[in-house]
């Protein structure tokens, strides 16, 4: 079975017990803040993934270390390269 | 470490994520299970708002895009490509 199989399998599984309590399609008769709950579900996880993706980008900018000697030593290989070019004959 | 504005920028999105998402959790699944006269339902609006302003923010980013999109492009393009 293929990756995309499994997913759609797994998504319809959800998806099919998701409806099941939403649209009261057994007659179950489930307490009214069970379905309350669970109408909002796909809308819910969505929001909360995407909370997750901009904690995730937040930290990740405030935890990324500056990396000073990496950077001077690109400075450096960058003018050593103009320099380079211009003597070959390369207009800047 | 990161410089002073990344640290404040990268935080304040932490921060803001984890309100919106302390905010929206007690709203879709805490607050069906609290008695309908008790005072904190006067902080949330009516449940079918839980999902509509979720889905209006999600067509105002996709407009944000787009017109980003055809924007970039309209700049880029050479004169008489058609």
């Amino acid at each position: 079975m293929t990756k995309l199989l499994e997913w759609v399998f797994g998504v319809s599984v959800i998806g099919a017990a998701w409806a099941l309590v939403t649209f009261d399609l057994l007659n179950l008769r489930l307490p009214v803040a069970y379905k309350e709950v669970a109408w909002p579900m796909p809308v819910y996880l969505l929001v909360v993934f995407g909370c997750y993706s901009l904690a995730t980008v937040g930290y990740r900018v405030a935890t990324f270390n500056d990396c000073e000697e990496a950077s001077k030593e690109l400075q450096d290989q960058i003018k050593e390269a103009k320099e380079d070019l211009r003597k070959k004959g390369l207009k800047m | 470490m990161a410089t002073g504005t990344d640290r404040a920028v990268g935080m304040g999105l932490v921060g803001f994520s984890l309100l919106l998402f302390t905010y929206y959790t007690i709203w879709v699944i805490i607050l069906p299970f609290v008695d309908s006269d008790h005072v904190v339902h006067q902080y949330f609006l009516p449940r079918e708002y839980s999902v509509i302003l979720p889905g209006i923010a999600a067509l105002i980013l996709l407009l944000c895009v787009g017109t980003f999109i055809g924007v970039v492009t309209r700049k880029n393009r050479k004169p008489k490509v058609d």
